[in-house]
């Protein structure tokens, strides 16, 4: 992208604060983010969750959901407690995130959109926690967030973004390369934008824009490696981005597979058919959840507008 | 002797799960010997299937079971005994569309590139351990779908081998029915079998033309050497069966006997963990393969 394009990009993004309302908790929470964990408050999350019934009842079906459920919750309180205070918080910053966008705008289908990325979200954490990664729940974060260029491109270029979408899926190739040749920037790129316009940790600023570019630079954090594998994971078992993308994917033989191996030394022990494998058998339950949260099986483009698909 | 990893039945609740550590170590067996993993959510289904085991040898607890099974006396025994409880014996023709589905995609496109580009028109395909033939009649009726579009002017065809002379003379006759039939659509029913009697179809003389069937001992290296020029090998659910150093044969032979940037699939929860670095594990869309050539990491997601 040249610098133009940058230049063009940050003012448009600037303009989102004017056209799009955040929730009122959008702004606290942000705040909470660059907190650490044992500095979060319980109280304040509860408060949180609890002002917007919407966003509570996502919580309580979460918190109700295979993954976390050993009894029923049927409080708020409780189930804060039963998910624990990170996931909360970032599950609500993906849900206000839901709402920074005008329903006309949304030029995919919001539910593919956040079942693609809570997906990735559990994704990560689980590969997180294989391999022994010390901080599992920003990982969830990350995963959480890593495609929020996505929601500027959509809300800020949303012709252009359709025509992407539609030339995705219509030549079931990869949506950030059909971005680079129509918009002449991915959302990577618009994510990077956005995630510091909203001075997200400078981690998280990375994972959005690397997630796709790995190779692009010479020491990609392990955090940016983790969601760029946890995304491919997910493209090809069935939680992408909606469409049936033509996939053929080397997950050990990559740069990011290099970068973890070398950090983590439980992950040189371990092979690829293995570890896959692992996540495979955790990808059922990951699907119920993300199910239970969002309603099963939504395609990232609405009806009305797919193609005629006849590969199957 | 295309098996395939027993489902759970999605009606039935799941058993009690135990969270002896035993188990563990059974499932950590099963996977160094046979390549055969259950991750840790289908641990329950070990747990079934190995409480048959248990009731047979009069085991009283996991612990026990896990002694029998790893004393140096009854192991192959038990350890084939206990697959034959994971496995199951029966299969179904498109069994497992993601496996096709890469194959349209990204291997013919891939192959046809490299060898068209020298001249050559022509694709070969090994069911190697095809037990009744269902998977190569799949394999069959997926090409011929194909040649009508990007297999236009190619042809191909089909070795399927088995071990076991009873098995191969059902696959020659090509009899089938419901079960084997059930995701075989009506106009392929139409164009491709006749009928034979009341209740079973049989393969017409189009499909079985583009098959060879042969007997085969993958363990014969003099047999194994000369199957050469492979585009793609599948190889489901047999190689759990033999013990490390045959399987690490087997493969290197599958390694030689397909050309570069040739496949082998495998079945759906095997690997081929310590048995083979040459080849490199590529993930589809609901599949897994391995690629003998170093490929491209992606071919429409390029990374």
């Amino acid at each position: 992208m040249n610098s133009q394009k940058l230049e063009q990009l940050k003012k448009h993004i600037k303009k989102l604060d004017s056209i799009s309302t955040a929730p009122v908790i959008m702004q606290p929470l942000l705040e909470t983010l660059h907190l650490p964990s044992d500095k979060i408050s319980f109280e304040k999350v509860v408060e949180l969750v609890s002002r917007d019934s919407g966003i509570a009842a996502q919580c309580l079906r979460l918190a109700n959901s295979p993954l976390f459920t050993h009894r029923e919750v049927g409080t708020v309180r409780s189930a804060v407690m039963a998910l624990g205070l990170q996931r909360v918080r970032s599950m609500l910053f993906g849900l206000c995130m839901n709402r920074v966008l005008p329903k006309e705008k949304w030029v995919f289908e919001p539910v593919a959109f956040w079942r693609h990325s809570l997906g990735c979200a559990l994704v990560t954490q689980r590969m997180a926690q294989k391999i022994g990664y010390h901080e599992p729940e920003k990982a969830y974060l990350a995963g959480l967030l890593h495609d929020l260029g996505l929601l500027a491109n959509s809300l800020l270029y949303t012709e252009d973004f359709r025509k992407c979408l539609a030339q995705a899926q219509e030549s079931r190739r990869a949506l950030h390369i059909c971005e680079d040749e129509i918009l002449g920037f991915t959302h990577c790129e618009s994510g990077r934008v956005l995630a510091q316009h909203w001075r997200l940790p400078e981690d998280m600023c990375e994972v959005t824009s690397l997630h796709h570019a790995i190779d692009s630079v010479p020491n990609p954090s392990p955090l940016a490696c983790l969601v760029h594998l946890s995304d491919l994971l997910c493209r090809v078992r069935f939680l992408g981005y909606g469409y049936d993308e033509i996939l053929a994917v080397d997950l050990g033989g990559g740069k990011a597979w290099q970068v973890l191996a070398a950090s983590h030394p439980q992950l040189a022990e371990m092979d690829v058919a293995r570890f896959t494998m692992d996540i495979d058998g955790a990808m059922e339950q990951i699907v119920a959840t993300v199910d239970a949260v969002f309603g099963p099986g939504h395609k990232l483009v609405p009806a009305e507008t797919k193609a005629q698909s006849g590969a199957h | 002797m295309p098996i395939d990893i027993a489902k759970e039945n999605p009606t039935q609740t799941p058993a009690p799960v135990s969270n002896d550590p035993a188990y563990l170590k059974i499932r950590d067996v099963i996977y160094r010997i046979s390549g055969i993993y259950q991750p840790e959510e289908k641990l329950y289904l070990l747990q079934s299937r190995c409480a048959r085991r248990m009731t047979a040898v009069g085991a009283k607890s996991p612990s026990e079971y896990l002694e029998h099974l790893t004393s140096r006396g009854n192991r192959d025994a038990e350890l084939r005994l206990l697959l034959n409880e994971i496995t199951i014996g029966e299969t179904y023709m498109f069994r497992h569309p993601p496996q096709l589905e890469a194959l349209r995609t990204v291997i013919l496109p891939q192959v046809m590139q490299a060898k068209g580009a020298m001249g050559f028109k022509r694709l070969r395909f090994w069911s190697a351990g095809c037990s009744t033939g269902e998977e190569p009649y799949t394999l069959a009726m997926f090409l011929l779908q194909e040649k009508e579009k990007q297999l236009a002017g190619w042809t191909f065809d089909i070795l399927a081998t088995d071990l076991n002379d009873d098995s191969l003379n059902t696959a020659r006759a090509g009899v089938y029915g419901d079960y084997a039939l059930r995701n075989v659509s009506e106009a392929q029913r139409q164009k491709y079998f006749k009928v034979h009697d009341e209740k079973r179809l049989q393969v017409g003389d189009q499909l079985k033309s583009l098959i060879r069937f042969d007997r085969v001992n993958l363990s014969d290296d003099s047999k194994m050497v000369f199957l050469k020029g492979m585009d793609v090998i599948f190889c489901c659910n047999v190689l759990i069966y033999f013990d490390l150093a045959s399987k690490k044969r087997v493969v290197q032979h599958f390694y030689s006997n397909l050309l570069p940037n040739g496949y082998l699939f495998l079945g759906h929860a095997e690997s081929l963990f310590q048995v083979d670095n040459a080849f490199r594990l590529v993930h589809f869309p609901g599949a897994t393969a391995y690629c003998k050539a170093p490929t491209d990491s992606a071919a429409g997601g390029k990374k």
